[in-house]
């Protein structure tokens, strides 16, 4: 009962911050909102399942050009393009899924590295994404503090949305079989558990949330153009924030969107042309020290310190 | 024509193949995917770059520095970094790698700026006519042989020195291995050290040929990756069978669809052979 009263405030919080806040602290706060939702939807399939896609920026990507097509070429208004994106994503999802789903391991991982890739080079090349010269976004109808509002709680009822799911699929059958098949695939298929069906239905899954965030991207940033759109970085964010948080877990990603985006804010602030290179800083210290992710730490069940560290490192260690 | 489009492929085939060359010997023995592949090629490029505008020598004998200069620092990283993590989840080293990356590109965008280089020998434009069907570059034919000599020393440290029968061992079996008295640890330092060094290889004669920057790292680890999946995993011939392909297919399409499809291209022809093939031309079945 005291776990859910904490998260009830942090909600309260959430929602009666934007009222609070100027501007920056606003679209701060939607940034963490979208990698959240992107690291929570990669936490779906590279978390449970154990399937460590290395493309779902790809979704990202195919959720704002859906977006970005539907209502620039078709005039769709953006509650109809919105939901369009996310099923548009969950269906590259499912179509690339079911071939790509076979490999394991390393062979997984580059072949959605490598769709990612080839996806980004094919909307560079296509005339209805308008190429490599950008695509515009109509823009929201609204004063500049209520497109704010609008983004913020747009974002903030698909992260309420993806994390309500993972809570319900992980007390269904399926919740479990996916976690048999990131444990042992073979033996999953053998106690009748249909790997191809729930592996496929966690990349589309993992796909139709991450289309979803891409989605509100797109209409909040009004131009797309697919190198900064589909950059692989994306996909490293989410995994980093991932598994810097806990995967696995249902608030590990959230966290570590949270406290990456934190830290490459005030590292940003301090060092405005080579912050970058301070993520990378970042990547490899979190990967080396915090492979558990810091969720144990704060919710208190391990403490922090100097043994805390060395333990990650020496199990992992040659 | 269409001759010549073949002989163009097949000369970038060559520099393909030992693209792949140490990606696919990290690879091979460490399970790990060298995802800043491409940055350590790029970290060679420059290298030979730098020698060349600052002290003048010549690219060809720049590839001694940037051989043993990427050897060092590939053996150190794997040595303090990659070791410490490399019994996690495999999807930990890819990230860690990731990183390494992104510190590389973004401390080579510091120290040269994102302007596009060229190294400019003034041998660089001679060429030399096949008996009027095509000419040949000498600068690609000349980066052709050296990539295969390269590629054939790699292979014959690897297969006819002790060294390399510990590298050999260590990718069979670990645990054997360790019982027969190899320092794993350092084999595994080693192997990335040379990996490193067989990019920073690539990286000086790819400077020969095409313009250089420091973002180039990306596409080309995802050449290598399209190298090593068509050639497959732990045999000599891989990467030189799958450079040749790569190089010779992309050389085609590009001349059919155009230059801009390049990458979609061999990213298509990455996909798809994992999905029809995914142990590679040469390789057993799963």
């Amino acid at each position: 009962m005291k776990k859910i009263s904490v998260y009830l405030i942090l909600l309260l919080i959430a929602i009666i911050l934007p009222f609070f806040s100027n501007n920056f602290i606003i679209r701060f706060v939607t940034t963490i909102f979208m990698f959240g939702i992107m690291a929570s939807a990669w936490n779906i399939i590279g978390g449970y399942t154990g399937y460590a896609s290395f493309g779902n920026v790809v979704f990202f990507g195919i959720g704002a050009y859906i977006t970005a097509i539907l209502m620039e070429k078709g005039g769709m208004p953006f509650y109809l393009a919105f939901p369009a994106a996310g099923i548009g994503a969950a269906i590259f999802g499912i179509l690339i899924g079911l071939p790509v789903l076979r490999l394991r391991g390393h062979y997984f991982a580059i072949a959605t590295l490598g769709v990612a890739e080839a996806v980004k080079a094919l909307v560079d090349n296509l005339e209805i994404t308008e190429g490599n010269s950008g695509i515009y976004v109509p823009t929201l109808n609204l004063p500049v503090k209520g497109q704010y509002y609008f983004y913020y709680f747009m974002m903030l009822a698909t992260l309420i949305g993806i994390i309500l799911t993972t809570i319900f699929i992980l007390r269904r059958k399926f919740g479990y079989g996916i976690i048999a098949i990131r444990e042992d695939e073979d033996a999953a298929n053998a106690v009748g558990i249909n790997t191809t069906l729930f592996k496929t239905t966690a990349f589309a899954l993992s796909g139709f949330f991450t289309g979803l965030a891409g989605s509100i991207y797109a209409y909040q940033l009004g131009f797309l153009k697919p190198e900064p759109v589909f950059t692989v970085q994306t996909t490293v964010k989410m995994i980093v924030m991932a598994v810097f948080g806990g995967i696995g877990t249902i608030f590990g990603p959230l966290l570590g969107a949270f406290t990456i985006e934190v830290i490459s804010q005030i590292l940003s602030n301090y060092f405005l042309v080579i912050h970058t290179l301070f993520f990378g800083v970042i990547v490899i210290l979190a990967i080396i020290f915090t492979p558990q992710g810091i969720i144990d730490i704060v919710t208190g069940r391990k403490k922090f310190g100097m043994a805390y560290l060395m333990e990650n490192i020496r199990k992992h260690r040659i | 024509m269409l001759l010549q489009v073949i002989i163009n492929g097949i000369l970038k085939g060559g520099l393909y193949a030992l693209m792949a060359l140490g990606m696919s010997l990290i690879w091979g023995v460490m399970d790990i995917i060298n995802i800043a592949h491409g940055s350590f090629i790029m970290l060679g490029a420059f290298c030979t770059f730098w020698l060349f505008e600052y002290f003048k020598l010549d690219p060809i004998l720049s590839l001694v520095f940037s051989i043993s200069s990427m050897f060092f620092l590939g053996y150190f990283i794997q040595k303090y970094i990659i070791n410490l993590v490399i019994r996690a989840v495999i999807f930990i080293t890819l990230i860690l790698a990731f990183g390494i990356e992104i510190f590389i590109n973004n401390f080579a965008l510091v120290l040269w700026t994102a302007d596009v280089r060229k190294v400019q020998v003034p041998y660089g434009a001679a060429n030399f006519s096949l008996g009027g069907l095509a000419t040949i570059p000498f600068m690609r034919l000349f980066a052709f042989i050296l990539a295969i000599i390269i590629t054939t020393i790699f292979f014959i440290i690897l297969n006819k020195t002790k060294l390399g029968r510990s590298i050999r061992a260590t990718a069979q079996d670990l645990d054997a291995a360790r019982l027969a008295g190899v320092d794993v640890a350092k084999t595994y330092s080693l192997t990335f050290g040379f990996g490193v060094a067989a990019a920073g290889a690539a990286g000086t004669l790819w400077s020969l040929l095409f313009p250089i920057n420091p973002m180039m790292g990306g596409v080309l680890t995802l050449k290598s990756f399209v190298v090593v999946i068509i050639g497959g995993l732990g045999t000599m011939l891989g990467p030189i069978i799958g450079g040749l392909t790569l190089g010779v297919v992309e050389a085609l399409g590009t001349n059919w669809f155009g230059q801009s499809f390049e990458n979609l291209i061999s990213f298509s022809i990455l996909v798809l052979v994992l999905i029809i093939r995914p142990r590679g031309i040469l390789g057993g079945s799963e």
